[in-house]
């Protein structure tokens, strides 16, 4: 079943994608604007399953890399990622025919909109991760062996690099460190793969779940329903706190932004405490020093009463918020996941605790392990 | 006339190089070995003049980016060069049918014997400079509007990088960035270019200047003459200071090798004391608080006793050594030459002064 992605799906897509973001993957509201532009100018785009995906599909990831703090600042034309795409075309000597969202995130999910809406490529409905990363690395299709390379990457002014490396890791330290060069964000094009492959290594409905996220936010509010509640139901999560903001210390460093905050607790949380820790996206929550979640497993900032998610650059002193927590994709439970987005890959000393026994939020029964 | 480059050719060669080198390009002994590896396993390497370049030719350099004081530590196998002109040719879509060397300085001068000899091309003789300097838009091609761009970047692990930016700055810019992260040194190939710019844009002969200059100075000491005196009139410059390192200031930084040396003079210029400042290669020479040379000139460190070139890396307190000026390629002391390559560039508030109107 093909559906549409027009401007009226925007503001739903964005907001749900930024629920899924935990924290990172760019403002929402930036890319969503970037989105509008372009599905006006060049009308809807068309979402395509997984599973009507042909075998030899070619598919690309479009995304933006670099410190989200530092695009909210250095807002993109918009006319980057095609650039990326047109220098990733020519260094395979292929052409796209699918746009791949890379990661579920504010403006990650946006960037591929908007390279598909300008042209005119239908966009997969599946993402990368089942979330957002940090790193470029971190990626279902790296399990899968699928190498994220050759890489093109552009910024603004029209400055192309294309890598070819040895592996994802490298892929990603290249890449930062171009990135950096370039004014800390850079939009990139990369993880070529066939249909087939995209079937086995993405996460599929990811578009289809922020659609519904944003749906489930705006009815709730509307219906004067608490529209946190109907982000937990539909992603089987639980509520891990319900505080105030009380610090948060962020630094744009190597390309990201990294920090913590700080939450003092309210009602069945009055008198305990809530550490977030971040690199982009949330990694760590500690409550009076005890883990109650951490990565792979989505780490969601919601603001209380309006559901409304909260990116880490927008963490600020006094913000009211709730911080839920959801099963991650079970491929990244497995021992090759955590080697990748486990906790220790981030250089945490523990080991990864499920938030929750693995809710039916990501496809449900269409899981392929 | 072409001719054919031996493996015994290439001492000659690499010391003559780091002369031109002016403190930088690279380790000249670990640059030899390379290409003498290269041309023993693969046959000699045929040097053609710039003349002799067809037309229709498709050039490109081929060396080293990065610290030299990294160079020396964490050594190059060859292959990577040879990598990084295959991807050029590869991202290019036509073959490379000559090989440049991008500037005369200690590896850079012999790495390209390395390519030339592997892949059995053509070695121009001339360079893009004439000397070595240390960033990538600071070629003369580049005062031609001879792009860097399409330009490749390997490392000792595989990887590969294709740059296509706005504008040579740009393209030092980037291709700095990931050779930091490549290790602080990468392999390069860049400023593709066709025989014709070729032999407009490129100082010629520097190849064969940089064999003569080693043969001269091996020749002044098998014969008990003055090694130094000899490089000073070859290269029509003059002596600025003798004396011995009492200070080296070296840091690694922002993926150069960048500091300052301190040599009291002896002899004529006791009493003395000169400051040579360096990022890579030598860049101002200062004698008691004057400035007596500065770049785009030539300021050579030479071993007083043997004329052997000291590097930057090389530079350690007591070495005895004398300091020499040279004139660069005129092309350098135009007004768009110094704009890349002048006192101001390097954050000096100072005008390029000749060489041969400073005083003595």
């Amino acid at each position: 079943m093909r559906r549409l992605i027009g401007e009226g799906e925007l503001a739903d897509l964005a907001q749900g994608a930024a629920v899924l973001g935990t924290g990172g993957g760019g403002p929402p509201y930036l890319g969503m604007l970037l989105a509008r532009r372009a599905v006006h100018e060049c009308g809807p785009v068309s979402l395509v399953s997984l599973d009507e995906l042909a075998d030899d599909a070619c598919c690309a990831d479009v995304a933006m890399m670099g410190a989200p703090t530092v695009l909210l600042e250095k807002v993109p034309s918009g006319e980057e990622p095609l650039r990326a795409l047109e220098a990733l075309e020519r260094a395979h000597r292929r052409t796209v025919t699918h746009i791949v969202c890379g990661e579920a995130g504010g403006v990650n999910s946006m960037v591929p909109v908007v390279a598909a809406a300008r042209r005119g490529l239908p966009m997969v409905d599946a993402d990368g991760i089942g979330r957002a990363f940090p790193e470029l690395q971190m990626m279902m299709p790296t399990l899968y062996g699928i190498t994220a390379a050759p890489l093109a990457i552009t910024d603004e002014r029209g400055n192309t690099g294309v890598l070819r490396t040895v592996d994802n890791r490298w892929t990603e330290r290249i890449a930062r460190a171009i990135t950096v060069e370039l004014g800390c964000n850079a939009s990139i094009a990369s993880y070529l793969m066939t249909g087939a492959q995209a079937r086995q290594a993405l996460v599929p409905r990811t578009l289809t779940l922020c659609l519904e996220l944003g749906e489930a936010i705006r009815c709730a509010r509307a219906a004067h329903r608490d529209p946190v509640a109907a982000v937990i139901e539909r992603l089987g999560g639980r509520r891990l706190f319900h505080g105030r903001v009380t610090d948060v210390d962020r630094r744009t460093v190597f390309g990201f932004a990294r920090g913590h905050a700080l939450m003092r607790g309210v009602g069945e949380w009055a008198d305990t405490e809530l550490r977030l820790e971040f690199q982009n996206e949330h990694l760590v929550a500690r409550r009076d020093g005890e883990l109650v979640a951490s990565v792979p497993d989505l780490i969601i900032v919601l603001q209380e009463a309006t559901a409304e998610p909260v990116t880490t650059e927008e963490l600020r002193y006094g913000l009211r918020v709730e911080v839920v927590g959801a099963a991650c994709d079970p491929r990244w439970r497995s021992q090759a996941g955590l080697a990748v987005a486990g906790p220790r890959a981030f250089g945490y000393d523990h080991e990864f605790v499920p938030v929750a026994a693995g809710g039916p939020h990501l496809g449900g029964a269409s899981w392929r392990a | 006339m072409a001719r054919l480059i031996a493996a015994d050719d290439l001492a000659d060669i690499a010391r003559g190089a780091a002369v031109l080198g002016t403190g930088g390009g690279g380790d000249p002994y670990l640059g030899m070995l390379l290409a003498q590896l290269a041309i023993r396993a693969h046959g000699p390497v045929t040097l053609v003049e710039l003349d002799e370049v067809p037309d229709s030719a498709c050039c490109a350099d081929a060396g080293g980016m990065g610290a030299p004081t990294v160079g020396v530590e964490k050594l190059a196998s060859g292959d990577e060069h040879v990598r990084a002109f295959l991807a050029l040719e590869t991202a290019l879509g036509r073959p490379l049918t000559h090989v440049i060397c991008g500037e005369a300085g200690g590896s850079n001068s012999t790495l390209p014997f390395v390519v030339a000899a592997h892949l059995g091309r053509p070695l121009v003789d001339g360079d893009a400079m004439g000397r070595a300097f240390p960033e990538l838009q600071m070629a003369i091609p580049a005062i031609y509007g001879v792009s860097a761009c399409p330009l490749a970047l390997a490392d000792q692990q595989g990887n590969v990088v294709i740059l296509t930016a706005i504008d040579n700055r740009w393209t030092e810019r980037i291709a700095r960035a990931v050779t930091i992260e490549m290790g602080c040194t990468a392999a390069l190939s860049s400023y593709v270019m066709d025989g014709a710019t070729a032999r407009r844009s490129l100082v010629p002969g520097t190849i064969s200047l940089c064999q003569e200059l080693g043969r001269l100075i091996v020749t002044a000491r098998a014969a008990h003459d003055d090694p130094v005196e000899r490089v000073v009139e070859r290269l029509g410059g003059r002596r600025l200071f003798g004396g011995r390192v009492t200070d080296v200031g070296r840091r690694t930084e922002s993926g150069f090798a960048r500091g300052h040396a301190l040599i009291a003079g002896a002899d004529r210029w006791r009493d003395q004391e000169c400051r040579v400042e360096f990022q890579n290669e030598h860049l101002v020479a200062i004698r008691d608080g004057q400035l007596v040379a500065s770049v785009p000139d030539l300021i050579i460190v030479l071993d007083t006793d043997t004329a052997e070139p000291v590097t930057t890396e090389q530079l350690r307190y007591g070495l005895r050594v004398t300091v020499v000026a040279a004139p660069c390629d005129p092309r350098w002391r135009s007004p768009a030459g110094l704009a890349l390559v002048g006192p101001r560039y390097f954050g000096y508030a100072f005008d390029h002064v000749p060489v041969e109107d400073g005083g003595d």
